[in-house]
């Protein structure tokens, strides 16, 4: 009993040391271990840092030249959204203008605007918007909304008097204010809404790529692994506990630093208990572990894992319903992003650490965790059973009879 | 020549990797994201009402945001409380909020507040439901005023109307009138993920003579022609990006219809410089760092960030300058810029010229460290 728990200890050991060692001299490994969660969140970070889009060009094509267009124009470009650069002749002037990416949006007030404010009627203008992007439109949107509304109501104070004089004491003022609150993102900046999830994905894409490779760079040279064919080797199970366990180690470092010091450096919203984070975290470090183990499976050599596995980053950042939100998925992609780790995991993260959820109250995201990481470390167990160990000894068993050969 | 353009087609049909990369993924993908946007826009957002007045007035806003086709109201909550637990557990996107005494207060004349709250951690969902809410706010706000004052002073509908909003500005977006989000991201992204692919295949094809040593041979074949060996090595790969940036533009334009106002002939010559310009920049990679890992890195790095850098969700000139000038060195930037141009604006070629000559410099680009190439070449060296 004894002597059984020792050589499994052992074994343990010997599997951890070997793989730490395997990662730290290789440079391939340490860039996706280290580098590669240490600089992208900035970098990412950097690129939305200024959150809002403001001051988005504007044309404005003024067929009325009244005081209230005038106004109108003003308090456009008062706005933090809008800037007006200037007044064109003509639509045509103007959209000469917009082919050449010299504004993005063209006002046209028309002739009798101010005429028919005047007498009490609607005035309508509109704003053209260039829709490319979607943030200047919605930049645009705001504006308007906001300026109408607000000269609306001035108006309105104004002109109550002569059609209804009673009326002021009801409508002056405002008669059932509109309170407006954004939660979580509470700036509703671009920044923090998509880097906390990006920074989800960064993690298990850089834990899948690197067991990834290191299962190529094995294939390669089994010889580096210690392998053998004829001695006794550490049972599948025991290499891949002795493997998780020393990735778990190299990854634990990043993961707080992404997790608590990115969003600290870039002020992103973070309400939630670290900890209870961490705690989250772990099921998905685990399933992505396990994920990397199956993909050993097809990796035959280091350098496959960028061509394979780097543009599924795309397809997981859709999954995981931060650009794309998961109620609208069709039942088929609905399953496909219940299938990674990395759509609870981002869920889950963005909902501790900018809405302030409890790690209870994520508790449909976290079982599903488990239920993942179960799932995946049974396939993990049959790939490598039946896939790389094989091919391993084979590697391994080709590469003595060349040596034996060689001498 | 010959020799190794044959060499370079076994060399791709052979190994199962180069059928994933040009087509299994990028077909994949191609599929995926217009697939999975199909609808447009993400409508029927979850989201809850708060109604702590239960008066017959507060009961019809609840019936009116029903029946928006934005919101799907799936909670009556009675606290402010369970509405933010819900929000928490991702049950609702939202809340729309009715104080106590509401009827009462406001026919009194003591102004109560409506408050509505979105999670803006979620951006679309956040700002549809922002978007909804507000209407309704409005709306009951227009109506109560509406009869208000037709029952104290008998004002008709026609007078009291323009009175709540004198002034409309109708923002329209021109030639996506709906907002699509498939038209508006899809254009975007698929052209990217091609340009990623190509980046990788590209350095991971030449990484791999360096890798095996097999470069002497290919410089061998091209009688010491670095020129003739790159061009013969690539250009079976060359044919099938083509078939496949022609294929995703009908995919995209023909298949799925997303909108064309422009010139189809420069839309597709577009698309056709788009590939040899990224395999320009991949060479230039490759040349600047003739490793196949470090090409491999650079490529991945690149191509992933190209998503955010080129710009198509937040504009560049938003982005700090320091940042924003990298947009400029990718493809994909000129690639995206030319479709707003031909495509979705419809203006004339004129204005994307520019583009277009940006482009031939990528394709240039290679020239300038082939030198480099060819001595890596001659004598290979492997570091993994």
């Amino acid at each position: 009993m004894w002597k059984s728990i020792k050589s499994i200890i052992s074994q343990f050991l010997e599997v951890y040391c070997r793989e730490f060692k395997l990662v730290i001299h290789d440079q391939g490994l340490l860039i996706f271990f280290i580098l590669l969660p240490l600089a992208y969140p900035i970098v990412y970070s950097l690129i939305y840092n200024p959150e809002q889009v403001r001051d988005v060009k504007l044309i404005v094509v003024d067929h009325d030249r009244s005081s209230i267009s005038r106004e109108l124009v003003r308090n456009l470009d008062a706005t933090q959204e809008a800037w007006v650069i200037g007044y064109a002749a003509d639509l045509l002037e103007a959209r000469r203008a917009m082919a050449d990416k010299k504004c993005f949006g063209i006002l046209e007030i028309p002739e009798g605007f101010g005429r028919k404010i005047g007498r009490g009627e609607q005035g309508n203008a509109a704003l053209f918007c260039e829709s490319s992007l979607l943030l200047r439109y919605r930049s645009f949107l705001v504006a308007s909304t906001n300026v109408s509304q607000a000269m609306g109501a001035e108006l309105l104070t104004q002109k109550i008097n002569t059609v209804a004089p009673l009326a002021t004491t009801i409508t002056d003022g405002d008669l059932m204010p509109i309170e407006y609150i954004p939660m979580g993102n509470i700036e509703s900046g671009f920044d923090s809404f998509i880097m906390p999830g990006v920074l989800i994905l960064i993690l298990q894409q850089s834990i899948i790529l690197a067991a990834g490779m290191a299962g190529g760079a094995k294939r390669e040279k089994p010889e580096l692994m210690g392998y053998n064919g004829v001695n006794e080797a550490p049972s599948v199970a025991m290499t891949m506990f002795g493997q998780m366990l020393c990735y778990a180690t190299i990854i634990f470092l990043p993961v707080i630093y992404l997790t608590h010091y990115v969003p600290l450096m870039f002020s992103f919203p973070m309400a939630g208990d670290f900890l209870e984070i961490i705690a989250f975290l772990l099921p998905m470090c685990i399933a992505s572990v396990a994920l990397g183990f199956c993909l050993q499976g097809i990796v035959w050599e280091r350098e496959s894992v960028f061509v394979i596995w780097v543009v599924t980053s795309v397809i997981f950042l859709f999954l995981s319903g931060l650009t794309w939100p998961r109620y609208a998925m069709s039942p088929f992609w609905h399953f496909v992003s219940d299938c990674v780790p990395a759509t609870w995991g981002v869920e889950g993260f963005i909902r501790m650490n900018a809405n302030g959820a409890s790690l209870s109250q994520v508790h449909n995201d976290y079982i599903h965790l488990w239920i993942l990481a179960g799932v995946y470390l049974v396939l993990a167990y049959c790939v490598q059973r039946w896939v790389v160990r094989p091919s391993l000894f084979k590697g391994y068993d080709a590469y003595a009879e060349a040596k034996r050969r060689a001498i | 020549m010959k020799a190794i353009f044959i060499r370079s087609v076994l060399q791709i049909v052979r190994r199962p990797i180069y059928w994933l990369a040009f087509f299994i993924l990028p077909l994949f993908c191609f599929l995926f994201l217009t697939n999975l946007m199909e609808n447009g826009l993400p409508i029927k957002v979850p989201a809850a009402m708060v109604d702590k007045d239960g008066s017959a007035l507060s009961r019809s806003v609840t019936q009116q945001l029903g029946g928006m086709e934005m919101v799907d109201l799936v909670a009556n909550c009675n606290s402010f409380t369970e509405a933010r637990h819900k929000m928490q557990e991702g049950e609702i996107f939202g809340y729309f909020f009715i104080p106590e005494d509401f009827q009462q207060d406001l026919f009194a004349g003591r102004k109560p507040v409506i408050t509505f709250y979105t999670n803006m951690t979620y951006f679309v969902p956040g700002s549809l439901l922002f978007k909804t809410f507000k209407t309704t706010a409005l709306y009951t706000k227009a109506g109560i005023a509406l009869n208000v004052m037709e029952s104290v002073i008998g004002a008709t509908e026609e007078e009291v109307t323009p009175l709540m909003l004198p002034i409309n500005i109708d923002a329209r977006a021109i030639h996506n009138p709906g907002m699509n989000y498939a038209i508006y991201l899809c254009n975007s992204f698929i052209p990217c993920v091609l340009q990623l692919m190509i980046f990788l295949v590209t350095c991971f094809s030449l990484g791999q003579e360096l890798k095996y040593g097999t470069s002497v041979k290919l410089l061998r074949m091209a009688n010491g022609s670095i020129i003739k060996a790159l061009a013969a090595k690539l250009l079976p790969q060359t044919i099938i990006w083509l078939v496949v940036a022609i294929f995703m533009e009908s995919w995209l334009f023909k298949i799925n219809g997303y909108p064309v106002y422009g010139s189809w002939f420069w839309l597709t010559v577009s698309e056709v410089m788009y590939v040899f310009a990224c395999q320009g920049l991949a060479v230039f990679f490759f040349g600047i760092l003739p490793s196949l890992r470090l090409s491999l890195s650079i490529s991945a790095l690149l191509g992933i960030l190209s998503f955010s850098i080129a710009a198509f969700s937040y504009p560049v000139e938003s982005m700090y300058t320091s940042i924003g000038i990298f947009s400029w060195i990718l493809p994909i930037r000129y690639n995206f810029l030319i479709y707003i141009d031909q495509a979705l604006d419809g203006v004339h070629v004129y204005y994307s010229r520019i583009w277009f000559v940006a482009y031939i410099i990528f394709m240039l680009l290679p020239f300038t460290i082939l030198w480099r190439i060819k001595k890596e070449m001659a004598k290979p060296v492997y570091a993994p």
